[in-house]
């Protein structure tokens, strides 16, 4: 029973770290905005069908090594979407496995965008810096991620 | 270096209303649409049309790893069964951008191209498929090149000679540069001809160092003058548009459509359209966010693509307005995109009776309230049709008008 209470527990204070890849639909930008209410966030979009992105991962993975204190969500916007275990599995790849990471899970693609930002016409990469007041910042293209650091260590005060 | 900006009103909105908004995620995702799981046109995700000079109309289709072909001799009301191109299932190249291409040869088959996505990074490769002589049945599916480096955004276009131009993006010198440890911006625009003889046997690169994600506009200026708009890359990771003009099959020089300055590291995913008319000009649309200008825009061009017109902004660009599709028939231009408002999808058309000089206010042809393939355009003689798959109704030709 202790030991139920603590994977509980486990479950409760990471629902998100197993090396799963949850399905983005309609709503779920709101949702995940509203999970991560009152702190700063890193939201980065990418897909398999975009080189840049591919070649950046690696890079996503040693800000995540350099700083695990950073809340980094990969949200995988390919339209159609991609194969979940091809996605995984360039994630494990490029050093990302445990992120946590949702996929466009809805084939009306223009409507999950628009959600997020109806000025986005599907570019990638793209990354949004969610502040602690929920004021968000978009990065298009290859990410600057020294100037994300700075970006957190001011909005995490 | 990245473009940092702060989102506008709208975003900020979608904010606040998400903090106050007490949403039960489980049933959300049970509410998401039942996607369609059959191999079927009414299953399609992409669909492209081809007016036979029979006046028939044949497609060809991608749905659930299958590509197919079917004909349709009352403008697309009914269709014969299905002919599958490619023997199984297979990962297909998911790029937006990306769809199956179809023509009747001048010797009266068939010739289909798909893209597959391989290997590790996903490359692309493209496959070819030609039809028997009586169309009944296809040959087995055959590589385009025995170059193994990416092949992306095959486009094809019928000369007037009835040979087929097939022009796409090739990895292949980025591949050979990275080897010699050089540096190497984007991809490569390839193309290749094809007719009874000689089966895309030769393939070249036309130009160098153009971006790696976009689809290419292809039409004709004249018998072997294919003509070719893509998003190239100038300076600085600038991913702005050119267009050539090939010279008796060979590349010709390169001229940019517009300076928009979209700087930018990134796929944007969005490629132009390009079309030219009976007296010879050319007309060109495509998708920017540059710091000159964001937005769709068309421009012409009377001197064979040297200089373009100054940029005309279209659509509502508050309501994502993406996917332009430019046609020159007969005495009009016709030109279609796709805009979004947040809830419904709906294909503008408008038309220029001036060579692209003036147009027509942009008039709502269809619409749907689920996911959406391309809009694009096609005309049998003077009549212009519009083509679109929708997952909801399945796809439609639509007649848009009669331009003699």
């Amino acid at each position: 029973m202790r030991f139920l209470a603590f994977i509980l527990a486990l479950w409760i204070a990471a629902p998100a770290a197993a090396a799963d890849m949850q399905p983005f639909v309609r709503g779920t930008w709101q949702q995940i905005l509203k999970d991560n209410a009152g702190k700063p966030v890193v939201l980065h979009f990418w897909g398999l069908t975009c080189a840049p992105c591919l070649a950046e991962l690696p890079r996503w993975a040693e800000l995540r090594k350099a700083r695990p204190d950073m809340k980094v969500i990969m949200i995988a916007a390919d339209t159609p979407a991609s194969d979940t275990a091809d996605l995984l599995k360039t994630l494990q790849k490029a050093g990302l496995a445990g992120v946590e990471s949702w996929s466009f899970a809805d084939a009306f693609s223009e409507r999950l965008r628009f959600e997020i930002d109806p000025r986005w016409r599907g570019e990638m990469p793209r990354t949004i810096l969610i502040a602690s007041d929920g004021k968000p910042t978009v990065m298009v293209g290859l990410a600057d991620l020294p100037a994300i650091r700075a970006w957190y260590d001011v909005a995490k005060k | 270096m990245a473009t940092v900006r702060i989102l506008g009103l709208a975003a900020l909105l979608v904010v606040s209303s998400a903090q106050a908004q007490q949403h039960d995620h489980a049933a959300m995702m049970a509410a998401a649409p039942s996607s369609c799981k059959e191999a079927t046109l009414a299953c399609a995700d992409k669909v492209t049309p081809f007016f036979a000079a029979d006046s028939s109309l044949w497609v060809a289709w991608s749905a659930n790893g299958r590509v197919a072909v079917q004909h349709s001799k009352d403008q697309g009301h009914t269709f014969d069964a299905p002919m599958f191109v490619n023997p199984q299932a297979e990962k297909l190249d998911a790029g937006a951008d990306s769809r199956p291409q179809i023509v009747v040869d001048g010797a009266g088959k068939i010739v289909v191209a798909y893209t597959l996505a391989v290997g590790a990074d996903f490359a692309g490769k493209v496959m070819i498929a030609r039809s028997s002589a009586d169309r009944k049945d296809f040959d087995p599916p055959k590589p385009l090149t025995k170059n193994t480096a990416s092949q992306r955004f095959v486009a094809f276009a019928l000369d007037p000679s009835g040979e087929v131009f097939a022009t796409w993006i090739d990895k292949r010198n980025l591949v050979a540069a990275a080897m010699a440890k050089q540096k190497y911006e984007g991809a490569a625009l390839a193309f290749a001809w094809s007719n009874a003889e000689k089966d895309f046997a030769v393939t070249r690169i036309a130009q160098d160092n153009t971006c790696e994600c976009c689809r290419i506009g292809v039409a004709f200026a004249g018998p072997h003058k294919p003509v070719v708009m893509w998003r190239n890359m100038y300076p600085g990771g600038v991913r702005d548009h050119a267009v050539m003009t090939f010279g008796d099959s060979k590349p010709g020089p390169v001229y940019r459509v517009a300076v928009d300055d979209w700087k930018i590291d990134a796929c944007p995913h969005q490629g132009p359209s390009l079309s030219v008319g009976a007296g010879g000009t050319y007309h060109a649309s495509w998708f920017t966010d540059g710091r000159a200008r964001q937005g769709l825009f068309y421009a012409r061009s009377t001197d064979g693509g040297r200089s373009f017109s100054t940029p005309m902004a279209v659509g509502d660009n508050t309501r994502q307005p993406t996917r332009p599709f430019v046609l020159a028939n007969g005495g009009s231009v016709w030109m279609a995109w796709k805009e979004f408002d947040g809830e419904e999808s709906v294909v503008n058309i408008m038309q220029s009776r001036d060579d692209g000089v003036t147009w027509s206010k942009p008039k709502v042809h269809a619409r749907t309230t689920d996911a959406s393939d391309h809009p694009l355009l096609t005309a049998k003689n003077a009549d212009v049709y519009l083509s679109w798959a929708t997952l909801k109704e399945g796809y439609r030709l639509m007649t848009v008008g009669n331009t003699p």
